[in-house]
Formats: C-alpha cells, structure tokens, sequence
C-alpha cells in the first residue's frame, strides 16, 4: 500500500490568511482599488453587541404588567429643548436618513408611506427631498449633509426637524459614494451632478471646521426655519463621549449616534469593517456624556446601527436611548435579499440573503436600484404595509419588554432592568454580569 | 427707504424685523451690524437689504430672491446654499463665500478667502480681489470669475464649474486644467464684470481676453472603466 493512500490528506487553512483575505489581495492586485460595496459591516469576529445583554424581568421584588394588555405608553416626544414644535410620535422606532439615489423611488415613498401610517418618521438623504417623500410623509426629518446635494431652503421650511449630519457609523470621517449605475438622469438632476460620474460626497462641510463654527450653523438653521422645528446633530460612532459633549454644547436638541454596524449604499469596505466603535457601546458613552453636562433627558438621544428588532431597540433604549432609527432593517422589511428573482441574485454573483451589491445599482428586488424595471419589483404599497407591520412589531416587542419589567412607559426602561452575559458587556454597560452582583472593572 | 439698527436686537428679532419690512415692499437699511453672525439669513421675499457695516458668518445664507449689499467685509460662508438673488460686498469675504450656492449671484470686491465657490452648484460668483486656498473645490456647476490671483490647489475636483482668473494661479488642483478660452467666454466676462462691478473697477482689470479659464479634466469623474468589471466582481 502506498503512503499517499495510507495517510489521511490534512489540508490547513492558515488563520492569517484565509480564503477571504486571500480573495482580497488578489482582487486588490488586479484593480489597483479598495473594495467598495454597500450593506455594512461583514466582520465575522465578534464585538460586545446588544446580544451580549439580559433583561431581567419581573418576579418578586418587582410586579410586572399584563404583558398583552395593561397599557404601555411609546409615545415619543423629541427636540423640546428649543424648538417651538417638538415632534411628537406614536413609537419610538424612526426610519434613517437614506437617500433617493442610493434607494429607488418606489423604496423611498414606500418607507414615508410606512412610517406615515404607524406614526412615526421620515428622514431624507443626501439629494435632497422629493416632493413625493415629503407628500407622503406625516413627520419628515430634512437632512443638511456635507454635499449640500440639492440643498433647499423651502424644502427646509416644510420639515418637522433638520438633521445636520457630520458623519455615519458605516463610514465616520469620510463621504459617501454613489456609483456611476446609478447617477441615472433624473438623479443627475437632483444632485446638480454629470450624468453616470462615480459621485464622491464630501467628509467635511464646506461652511463648516469644528464645533464652534457649528453653533452658528445651527443658528442659522434655527433663523431657517424660524425657530420652529428641532435641530438633530448625527454623528458617526467614533469619540462619542466628547463628539456628544460639543454636539450638546453647540445647541442640538437631539443627537443622533450610529454605531459601527450602521449600514451605507456604498462606501470602501474598509471603512465598514474598521471604523468607528459599536452601536452598543456608543450608547454608552453618548449617555454618560449628556449625564455630566446634566442635560440626559433635555437633549434627547437617538440610537442608530444595526438594530435589528425590538429586542435591540428596548436595549438601547434601556441604556438610554429615547428613540431608535432603523435603516438596513426596514430595507429587508421592503425585500432586501428575500429570495425572490433569484436568478439575479446568481447574475451578482451571490444569493438571497448573502446580498450586500447595493452599490451596482442592479438590486434584484428593485430597493438600492435607480433602473425602471427593476424598481417595478418593488410596488410601493404593498412594500409600505411591510414597513409599517415591522415597525408595529419591533413596538409590540418593545412593549412586551417593557411591561415584563414592570414598566407602564417604554421610555422608563433602565439599566437595572438587564443583567450583562459577558464581562465585556459588563464593564462597557456598567449593568451586573450575570450571576454576580458586579459590574466588570470597577 | 426703512431703518433698523441692531443695537439692542437679538439676531432673531433683526431678521424677522428684515423680513416683515421685505414683505411691505421697503428696501431696508440695517445699521450697526457689528459683525454679528446669521445676518440676512433666509430672506425670501424680494427687495433690497443693506447692512451698513461689515458682517458676520453666514451673512445672507440661504436667501432666495433677495438683494442684499454689505457696506464692510463678511465672514465665513456669506450667501451659502443661496438659490437666487443678488450678495455684493464691498470689502473682503471670508472662507467658503459662495459655499454650495445654486444660483444668483455673489460680488466680493475684495478678496475672498479660502475654499471661495466651494461645491456651488450653480450661480456666480464674482471676486475683484484675489480668492484663497482650494478655491473651486468640488464645484459642480456656475462661474467663478476671480479677477486678481488664486492661491493653491485653485479648482480641485470640480466636476462643472468653469472658472476664470485674471492674475496669477499658485497651483492647481487635482483635476483642474487651464483650457482654451473662447470668444463667447470674452464676451460673458465682458458682460459679467460690467453688470456686477462699478466702471472705476472695471477699468483697472484684465482685458476679458487675458482671463486664464479653468476646467475639470473629468480624470476623477469616474474611476477607470476598466476597473468597472472588476469591482463588479470584487465582492
């Protein structure tokens, strides 16, 4: 007997690199580019995340509510700080800011649509506002990003807040891209932009440095709109402690943190996977500093990134959130990589619910697309519904937490209702690890 | 002719002053300015506003319509995201004066400072003076007419504005290239500067002939459409 066919062949994959890394360098050495896509992040190697916590429901030394029926209020109010119309919602859930270009028409009124009916909100995107979002909209949030694409004062007048986004957690501290497939031409338009360039947004605001320029900007955001809407200050998830402190100081009646999982039409991969610090610890430390400026619970906190369901959100929420946006996962409410059409999926190069090619502009399921028909894949009312079931749900779920602690308000949740399930989670949220009586590292 | 003055005024209780007095019909006279911040901003009925003095950051953003002349010098971002009406200023603007307009017009008669026309989408943008760092940077559309000298990196990724100097260019920036002018360019700078700028000044610059014009290369329009097929496979 030879030895080939005596001993067993071993084949060892080097933990350096795997089949991943190899794949990358070799792409990299034939295109002489970093790699773009869209989604988010695709690390595999796990950080403290919202799974990482408890909640620790009620049992004797606390007295839930009926979790199916005793009332749980979710109204949210935000932006009472300064503005003379705060917005006051039905949840506490809200859609992000995502544009119309990087998503299709159809996407775009169908998630207005879909938040308009459960009562919560809208937020534009770089681009501008379309008529037909703003229409369709009952709480519409009007961003002011670095580009300034189509940048509109009337537009800004007819918001109920204004967004003023210094960065995004998929990408903090540098813009975002929109592929030449599509700058199609009514997008073209929209954005003042050559038909089919690879748009580049800008990182930096071109009137503005650093955040002493930043409290005049949003004075003259405020003389704008009269005083009347709220100012929202977004940041992408990277010094959060300080960014919130100067964001507090320099007059936002909310702040908004996206955490690293926070998702993007299209940017360098890079960025996705190694920039900014996590949606659960942001959290954390946005809360801590509006704690030692004494202004936790005037400026409110909103949380973005990766939240996936009611279970993350009532988290953040506990930690110190008082509202919650979503992206990705209103987008996979609309359809993103259900396995529909699957044969375009195959055309990518890759399958339902592996999908993250929004940045080619051929989504399958016609969401992150700017082709007719493609986009005819997405009717708008029946996708709308979708949005608004999910976010009744993530509600429902919020809910059921909420009461389980004995909570008549979602909003009173709190740190002692979790118990953290690893140290790390412990020592980043100061909640006890399990089965101890101790927060880790104190 | 109506007066205001804004001494005792809180910059809130000023524009809304500016404002009601624009929406009776009265060209306004703004004394005392003090170079306050947020002067003028979102003044959106049309009329005449001038500001006796010199001005703060953000003087005239975001306005529509309106005609505004500021008897001084302004700071940062004067007219930004302006979509139609008229900015002149008789002194020196500050950074990013014209920031991402997307029309009218803005007439510094002095010099203007750094990132001058910065991501303006469209309008034009007139400095008699000389223009500061990365003026042009990102410009998607418009003129920008500097009439004296640009500083570094003058026009780096522009996408559509076409720029004219009359002095000397420091250096480009990326993807910025001086280009052939032609008979029609001579006979809108002609026509520019003669609406915009007194004759006085107008005798003392370059000839529209001697005007250098700047364009993008588009080299940085698009990545290589080789490289297409790859990234669409590098997944």
């Amino acid at each position: 007997m030879s030895e080939s066919s005596s001993t067993p062949r071993v084949l060892q994959k080097s933990g350096i690199f795997s089949s991943s890394v190899i794949e990358d360098i070799q792409t990299k050495a034939e295109s002489g580019i970093y790699r773009i896509r869209g989604y988010g992040t695709l690390r595999e190697r796990r950080w403290a995340t919202f799974d990482d916590l408890t909640f620790l429901p009620c049992s004797l030394t606390r007295i839930p509510l009926e979790g199916y029926r005793e009332k749980c209020s979710t109204k949210t109010v935000l932006g009472s700080r300064f503005a003379e119309k705060p917005i006051e919602l039905d949840i506490p859930v809200m859609i992000t800011g995502m544009s119309w270009g990087a998503l299709s028409y159809n996407a775009k009124v169908a998630l207005a649509k879909g938040a308009s009916e459960i009562g919560s909100s809208n937020t534009t995107g770089d681009g501008g506002m379309m008529a037909a979002e703003r229409e369709n909209s009952k709480t519409l949030i009007y961003e002011v990003l670095p580009s300034r694409y189509g940048i509109n004062v009337h537009h800004m007048r007819m918001s109920d807040g204004i967004e003023l986004t210094i960065g995004q957690g998929a990408k903090p501290g540098t813009g975002g891209l929109l592929l030449e497939t599509k700058v199609s031409d009514e997008i073209s338009k929209q954005r003042e932009l050559p038909v089919g360039v690879d748009q580049r947004s800008p990182a930096r605001h071109p009137d503005m440095l650093g955040p002493d320029d930043m409290i005049i900007k949003i004075e003259e955001l405020r003389e704008a709109t009269g005083w009347q809407v709220p100012i929202f200050v977004k940041l992408g998830a990277s010094r959060v402690y300080d960014d919130v402190k100067l964001a507090a100081k320099a007059g936002a009646d909310m702040v908004v943190v996206d955490g690293m999982e926070g998702g993007t039409g299209a940017s360098p991969a890079i960025f996705q996977d190694h920039t900014g610090i996590p949606t659960l610890a942001a959290v954390c430390e946005a809360r801590a500093a509006l704690e030692d400026m004494g202004l936790y619970g005037k400026v409110q906190l909103i949380i973005a990134g990766g939240i996936r369901d009611g279970v993350d959100a009532a988290k953040a929420m506990a930690l110190g959130a008082d509202a919650i946006y979503i992206g990705t996962a209103a987008l996979i409410a609309l359809n993103c990589n259900r396995p529909l059409y699957v044969d375009d999926y195959h055309k990518l190069g890759t399958e339902p619910h592996f999908c993250h090619h929004c940045h080619t502009g051929q989504c399958p399921v016609g969401v992150t697309t700017q082709d007719p028909e493609l986009m005819k894949r997405l009717p708008i009312d029946e996708a709308a519904e979708r949005v608004t079931n999910l976010l009744r749900a993530m509600t429902l779920e919020i809910q059921m937490l909420a009461r389980s602690c004995g909570k008549s308000d979602v909003h009173h949740l709190e740190p002692e209702d979790m118990a953290a399930l690893t140290p790390e989670a412990s020592a980043i949220c100061k909640v006890p690890l399990a089965g101890t009586r101790r927060v880790w590292g104190s | 002719m109506a007066k205001l003055t804004c001494e005792g005024r809180t910059i809130r209780e000023i524009n809304a002053e500016i404002r009601r007095l624009l929406k009776d019909g009265e060209a306004v006279t703004v004394s005392s300015p003090g170079a306050r911040h947020n002067l003028g901003v979102a003044l959106l009925e049309s009329g005449d506003v001038l500001f006796d003095g010199s001005v703060g950051y953000y003087c005239a953003g975001l306005i529509d319509g309106v005609k505004v002349r500021i008897k001084g010098s302004a700071g940062w971002g004067l007219a930004e995201s302006m979509l139609s009406g008229e900015v002149i200023v008789e002194g020196n603007a500050g950074n990013s004066a014209g920031a991402a307009i997307r029309g009218g017009a803005l007439v510094v008669q002095g010099d203007s400072g750094a990132r001058t026309g910065v991501s303006m989408k469209n309008g034009l943008i007139i400095v008699t003076g000389s223009c500061g760092y990365m003026s042009g940077f990102m410009g998607q559309g418009g003129k920008m007419i500097i009439c004296g000298d640009a500083a570094e990196a003058f026009g780096d990724s522009m996408y559509e504005t076409i720029c004219f100097v009359g002095g000397e260019i420091a250096d480009l920036g990326n993807d910025a290239i001086v280009a052939e002018s032609t008979d029609e360019d001579k006979q809108f700078l002609d026509a520019s500067l003669t609406r915009y700028l007194p004759a006085s000044v107008c005798a003392n610059l370059p000839d529209g002939g001697d005007f250098k014009k700047v364009v993008s290369d588009r080299k940085l329009w698009n990545f290589k459409k080789s490289e297409w097929k790859t990234w669409e496979q590098a997944l």
